[in-house]
């Protein structure tokens, strides 16, 4: 029986590896629902799920594709909220509430969406993650001073966070507050500047509020808010958890930045930041100079545009980036749910870093995040 | 700009490019594998927008170059002047292998926007 099974593996891969090169060639959504269906029986769901996103990416009107894919994702929400609750029973973390917060959102279920968030912003009030989903909750139900106050607690934490900015300055428009609206998407230029989408936001606000629409922007952002003079504002997750709760959490936040820290140990790395999937710093070790939630949302920034257009760029899924620049390289890493990113001189020894960087993925994989 | 490309797309590795302007529209491309050329010349400018406002808030100088890794491909991006070169390369390339090529490609193209 084991060669039986060893023979069909192995023919298996073969037309796993002969469906990918076909695919390089001339990719069609049958070719897509092949390569599928092979991952599949070869046990590997996960795979097989990642290649039914990319074909629906490629081919958005083929309607088996984005059945199965839709399908595909729904097994897998169920088994991440599975997990998700798992956890938050043993290993509670604000980043999980805010995660099953998205999972039962996006199959619908609202009033466990605003539980879940309720639960998460009681048990970790300082983390924005849960404010934004509870704001966007607010927003689908078109209550717009509910939702303004949920996206302002959020703004209020996280000044970097693109997204509660933007559906923010969305709800302002609503609420008939074009100026707030334009002030907070000059705030996300910032960061993300030449953001066609928002440019375009605020070109619609300011002629709302009767303001002229140049290119230069007056972001506040960089300005230290009233109360917060010279200190960063930064949401170390794992440290808030610590606070609240018990040793299990402020191991793993441990665990995190001693990697982090080991990382920057690196001959010619000047630092690393891992953020989650909102741009939130979980952990970081930089220069004093480089303000932490700012080199978050940058970072965040680039994966974001260059993850969401992978596929447009015929790369598949986004897995890593590598920028250069004159003065060093900034290496991206997408990690479970979160982003790494390591600065570096441009002499930095390559292989060396690789390692580190893998080693330190192993770690993020291993905690119960 | 097409022999610039066609003389790149000799390596061992590499499976098509193109020259895109700043603003995304694309000047060249020749590539051995089916793309959407003007997408791609889009998403690049958007990403050198990301990119260029990230390298100057971190004070890492000019942008230089970003090599995307995905699960079916590379894409190099490379600074050459008033143009992007967009390099598609198989994911598991040797880097060290192409770059030669890769900056000379890049530098022959800087030459001939400047003319």
């Amino acid at each position: 029986m084991a060669f039986l099974d060893f023979i069909t593996q192995w023919r298996t891969n073969s037309r796993i590896k002969s469906l990918e090169a076909a695919l390089q060639v001339r990719p069609t959504p049958a070719l897509y629902l092949q390569l599928a269906d092979a991952h599949k029986e070869s046990g590997n769901s996960q795979k097989s799920a990642m290649v039914l996103k990319s074909g629906a990416a490629r081919f958005p009107s083929a309607p088996e594709i984005i059945r199965r894919q839709a399908e595909a994702e729904k097994i897998e929400r169920e088994n991440e909220k599975k997990r998700l609750i798992e956890k938050i029973q043993t290993h509670p973390n604000p980043i999980l509430y805010a995660r099953l917060a998205e999972l039962f959102k996006a199959d619908g279920e609202l009033e466990r969406t605003v539980d879940t968030c309720q639960k998460g912003i009681k048990a970790f009030p300082k983390y924005g993650g849960t404010y934004l989903v509870l704001g966007q909750i607010y927003v689908e139900k078109k209550q717009w001073q509910e939702a303004a106050a949920q996206l302002e607690r959020s703004v209020e934490l996280d000044k970097y966070n693109y997204l509660a900015l933007k559906l923010l300055s969305q709800v302002y428009l609503e609420l008939g507050r074009p100026a707030d609206a334009a002030q907070r998407l000059e705030d996300i230029l910032y960061f993300a500047p030449g953001d066609e989408a928002i440019l375009e936001l605020l070109k619609k606000s300011k002629e709302k509020a009767g303001q002229p629409f140049g290119k230069k922007t007056t972001a506040v952002i960089d300005q230290p808010r009233p109360g917060e003079a010279g200190a960063r504002k930064t949401i170390r997750i794992g440290k808030l958890a610590a606070e609240q709760k018990g040793a299990a959490t402020s191991q793993r936040d441990k665990q995190l930045n001693d990697g982090v820290a080991t990382l920057r140990a690196v001959s010619g790395v000047t630092g690393a930041i891992l953020v989650d999937q909102y741009g939130l710093v979980v952990a970081a070790d930089l220069d004093s100079s480089i303000d932490e939630g700012l080199a978050g949302a940058l970072i965040t920034n680039v994966y974001r545009t260059a993850s969401g257009n992978a596929t447009k760029l015929n790369v598949g899924q986004f897995e890593e980036g590598l920028i250069e620049g004159e003065r060093g390289n900034v290496h991206i890493v997408q990690l479970d749910e979160m982003i790494l990113a390591v600065f570096a001189k441009s002499d930095v020894k390559m292989g060396l870093l690789e390692k580190s960087i893998r080693d330190f993925a192993v770690l993020v994989v291993q905690q119960p995040s | 700009m097409r022999d610039i490309l066609a003389k790149l797309n000799k390596t061992n590795g590499i499976r098509g490019s193109m020259i895109v302007n700043r603003d995304g529209i694309v000047v060249a491309s020749d590539f051995s594998v089916e793309v959407q050329e003007s997408s791609i010349g889009a998403v690049a400018s958007s990403i050198l927008s990301a990119l260029e406002g990230a390298l100057k808030r971190i004070d890492m100088g000019r942008f230089s170059r970003f090599i995307i890794t995905g699960s079916e491909n590379k894409l190099a991006m490379v600074d050459a002047g008033q143009a992007i070169l967009l390099v598609l390369l198989n994911r598991d390339v040797n880097m060290g292998m192409v770059n030669v090529e890769i900056k000379e490609a890049a530098s022959a193209v800087r030459e001939k926007s400047k003319m």
